[in-house]
């Protein structure tokens, strides 16, 4: 296949309405960052109070949400006006603004995040805000503003369980986000590029064909320990089973966000899944080919979604099913066991790949 | 007679006859006061210690199970009554006497761990005063209360303020020097991980655990006052479903229905034993699976699917419990002498319902140990943390699987049978790893036993000849056991040595009525599990006691 870089999304409505001039541009890039902003904040409605819940269910043995409308799907308005019809609930001694500067900061920096990946076309349009140079590095760095808003919180709400998930969350993503981009880094070397759509175009060809099957080169098929390494860091980076030790109900009550209610925690939560959304991203851009699927490449999109999808069940089975690892067995896997697993893979990477080409 | 006795602990486990053991104790015997169930020696208030450690060290009794306190006309009391881990049927009572003006008595808490818990309850609710206590504060009731419950002068009328200032801040002081940099925490009363209404008092440095302090009476609903306003016949039976309200109500009942039929010369039918032991077991498997259930919550920290599968293996319990009995959870279905009504009708239909539930239950655990105890995150979290010891387990008076995950060989089903046990074949479970696995995997595997129990019932009770199923022995309508004797029983409940004393007054009521809880004494153990450890392991340290608050505050 290799396509040349395919239009992004506002570059596709400054053409199609002819919007002039700088003005047109500006305005081009506000609606496709609403549209894309909207189809995730979508996902997360859809994820928060309905789909986690049927998910969990179908663990569980139990039927979940059926009352309120088609399969329960009701319940997501209803959730809504619930969750904002409640009182927020500011406690004495608080430390504002940073008190409501948090929950902001969460949702908005895993926003952010979606700026620069490749989702894929759905017809004539390439959902794709941006496509920097630096898009891979970027992408990183949004999604661990997310610590800060963490801890923001958790100190903020004068409150010792939020200090105490606060102060974990640091932990946790000091020692997991390190693994993280070394593993990323070796992604970097096969494609050569730290451009997002060079990425996921390294990864259109075909590594083998069995059976008249063409196995695509994505990364996850071409080095599955990588992937392996990334999912799992990915995990902890996104504070999910069996690394949610920053929230911790059974511990430390709800950590960081033990404080908040009504509007604030809908933002933390909403923030909690477009960040899952976004570490699901991640995860499709850099081994799952973006993009690509069987099929025109039109319906990418749809694809795209499905491995977003896939991760966020991922994390939900893992939530199921596994038991929360202690703090210091987290720093410890992280430190002693990850951070050394993910310079390994880049060496060997750099050293195949250097022989190789 | 041999009065000298050499000072070794090799003759602990000879049984002694009272005589012998009032000559071991020579001068400290003002005089005999024989209770039901053993020898009672009463003793003066300030030889407690002594008392107690020759029989410690001497006699070998090991275990006290429960100190009971009770005010008479002339007097306070504390009864001591100990027993032995090797053989709980070898008992003995220490009464010790206070003056009525100035009820002060020795403690014994430098002797056995355990009376510490049970001393300040007695304190806070007759009103005796121990000596050489090292914390004699109230536990159940607040701080501010006036007066002792049970004492005989306390005026119920009189308004009580319990206040509630903010929470002082022990920050001060011994937990803050220049050098220590220390975080006083309030874990619960509401906390998603007590298990009901507990207040652990904790000091945490950094992440770990430098001290806690259960903070419990929460839940203190007066049950043994409300006991002794009842009836024997029938106005106690339905207070003992509400302790440990764990679905373990049959196990409950029947530690009441031991003491007071024994205190009444009552003979239970062979039959009606059989299903009391059925039923009781059919509640133990439900009480393990909550258990498993919560445990693995607070292990796993989220909505888990251990957890509902726990939940759906004890609602199969449930439905048999309820075809049994009538009731899911506040059965009230044993009577004084017998149980109240027969197997349901069709008893085919029940048995083979009973028979679903115990073939399908291997699946079952086979399924927790792929889910739970096989599982490498959930081995790292619980093996080698909150680690109690033998002789800590014993000097604690701790019972039940937490005893027995510490390798304590201790279960009164075979130790000091009753009901129809002992003509049944199934194992005592233990396992020695001391810890919060072994804990669990103890009560996995009572489990397992308790349905071969269950198996063996249903295959006696499938073929008892229908003119012999007697369910019910001739009770008098009213009870009246004879004037101030006193007995002491104790049966193994969900949690452990779940004992009652009653000391009759020529009423039909109790004239006192004393609970031993297990969970009660158990809970004294977490302090020594955690102390050191993460928070995380405080929690799970907590939910491998499976303490059910109803029990402890009672």
């Amino acid at each position: 296949m290799g396509t040349a870089p395919a239009q992004l999304f506002p570059e596709f409505l400054v053409d199609t309405f002819g919007l002039p001039g700088v003005l047109g541009e500006v305005v081009a890039a506000l609606i496709a960052a609403a549209v894309v902003g909207n189809i995730v904040l979508a996902f997360t409605g859809v994820a928060g109070p309905w789909a986690k819940r049927k998910i969990t269910a179908a663990f569980t043995d139990r039927i979940a949400v059926n009352r309120v409308g088609p399969f329960g799907l009701l319940i997501i308005p209803a959730a809504a006006v619930q969750l904002l019809a409640k009182e927020l609930i500011v406690p004495e001694g608080v430390d504002r603004p940073s008190w409501d500067i948090a929950p902001v900061i969460l949702p908005a920096s895993a926003l952010l995040g979606f700026s620069v990946i490749p989702m894929g076309r759905l017809g004539p349009i390439n959902f794709h805000l941006a496509d920097p140079e630096v898009g891979f590095a970027l992408v990183f760095a949004f999604a661990s503003i997310a610590s800060v808003s963490l801890v923001m919180a958790g100190y903020a709400s004068n409150n010792k369980y939020s200090l105490l998930g606060g102060l974990r969350a640091v932990a946790q993503n000091l020692a997991y986000e390190i693994p993280l981009i070394v593993t990323a880094m070796s992604v970097v070397i096969f494609a050569g590029t730290l451009q997002m759509s060079g990425i996921v175009g390294a990864q259109t060809t075909t590594l083998v064909t069995i059976a008249g099957i063409d196995i695509p080169a994505w990364y996850a098929f071409v080095n599955p320990f990588a992937f392996v390494l990334f999912v799992t860091a990915n995990m902890a980076e996104v504070g999910r089973n069996p690394f949610d030790i920053p929230e911790a109900p059974t511990e430390i009550v709800g950590g960081y966000q033990t404080e908040y209610s009504s509007a604030y925690f809908v933002l933390f939560y909403l923030g909690e899944f477009v960040h899952i959304f976004l570490g699901g991203a991640i995860v499709a851009v850099t081994f799952l080919g973006g993009a690509s699927g069987p099929g025109p490449e039109s319906i990418g999109f749809i694809w795209f979604v499905v491995k977003i999808w896939g991760f966020f069940l991922f994390t939900q089975w893992a939530r199921a099913a596994m038991p929360r690892v202690r703090i210091d067995q987290l720093i410890e896997i992280g430190w002693k066991g990850m951070l050394v697993l993910s310079f390994a893979n880049l060496v060997l990477t750099a050293v195949i790949v250097g022989v190789i080409a | 007679m041999s009065l000298e006795r050499p000072d070794t602990t090799d003759d602990a486990a000879i049984e002694r006859t009272p005589d012998e053991l009032e000559a071991l104790l020579g001068d400290l015997v003002v005089k005999r006061d024989d209770h039901l169930n053993a020898p009672g020696f009463v003793i003066r208030p300030d030889t407690v210690q002594e008392t107690l450690s020759i029989l410690k060290e001497q006699a070998g009794y090991d275990h006290l199970s429960v100190v009971s306190a009770q005010e008479y006309e002339n007097r306070y009391e504390s009864i001591y009554h100990l027993k032995k881990f090797d053989d709980p049927t070898q008992e003995v009572s220490v009464v010790v006497p206070a003056d009525k003006d100035d009820p002060v008595s020795e403690s014994a808490e430098p002797v056995f761990r355990t009376a510490d818990w049970h001393e300040r309850e007695a304190y806070d609710l007759i009103g005796i005063e121990y000596d050489d206590h090292p914390d004699l504060r109230r536990i159940l009731l607040p701080e501010t209360w006036q007066g002792h419950p049970l004492s005989m002068d306390y005026d119920k009328d009189r308004p009580q303020i319990a206040t509630l200032p903010e929470h002082a801040n022990p920050l001060q002081e011994h937990y803050k020097d220049s050098e220590s940099d220390t975080m006083f925490l309030n874990i619960g009363p509401h906390h998603p991980a007590t298990h009901g209404v507990l207040h652990l008092k904790t000091v945490l440095d950094g992440e770990q655990v430098v001290d806690v302090e259960p903070d419990i009476g929460y839940l203190h609903r007066c049950e043994e006052q409300m006991a002794q306003a009842g009836t024997y016949r029938h106005q106690i039976m339905p207070y003992p479903d509400r302790w440990d309200y764990i679905s373990a109500g049959l196990l409950n009942e029947w530690a009441y229905a031991r003491a007071a039929e024994d205190l009444a010369e009552i003979e239970v039918p062979e039959y009606a034993q059989v299903i009391r032991t059925m039923g009781a077991e059919m509640c133990r498997i439900a009480a393990h699976m909550l258990a498993l259930a919560t445990f693995a919550l607070d292990v796993n920290g989220d909505f888990t699917a251990t957890f509902m599968y726990a939940i759906n293996d004890r609602e199969r319990v449930q439905d048999l419990l309820e075809d049994l009995t009538g009731q899911r959870l506040m059965f009230n279905y044993f009577r004084l002498g017998g149980v109240v009504w027969d197997l349901p009708e069709p008893r085919e239909e029940f048995f083979s319902k009973t028979r679903d539930f115990l073939d399908q239950l291997p699946e079952s655990v086979e399924e927790y140990h792929n889910l739970v105890t096989s599982n490498e995150i959930f081995q790292m979290r619980t093996i080698d943390t909150g680690v109690l010891p033998p002789d800590v387990a014993k000097d604690y008076g701790a019972t039940g699987p937490v005893a027995r995950g510490s390798g304590v060989d201790y279960d009164l089903r075979r130790d000091d049978p009753y009901g129809y046990y002992d003509e049944l074949d199934w194992d005592v479970v233990t396992e020695e790893g001391c810890d919060n696995f072994s804990r669990l995997l103890v009560r996995m595997r009572e489990v397992e036993e308790s349905a071969k129990i269950i198996e063996q019932c249903v295959d006696l009770l499938e073929d008892w000849p229908e003119d012999e199923r007697n369910i019910q022995a001739n009770v008098p309508r009213t009870l009246r056991p004879d004037d101030d004797a006193e007995i002491y029983r104790a049966v193994e409940g969900a949690k452990g040595e779940l004992g009652i004393y009653i000391r009759s007054d020529g009423t039909d009521k109790p004239g006192r009525f004393k609970i031993r809880s297990p969970c009660f004494s158990n809970l004294q153990t977490l302090p020594e599990m955690a102390n050191g450890e993460y928070i995380p392991d405080v929690i799970a340290a907590l939910g491998s006691l499976d303490i059910v608050l109803g029990e402890v505050d009672r």
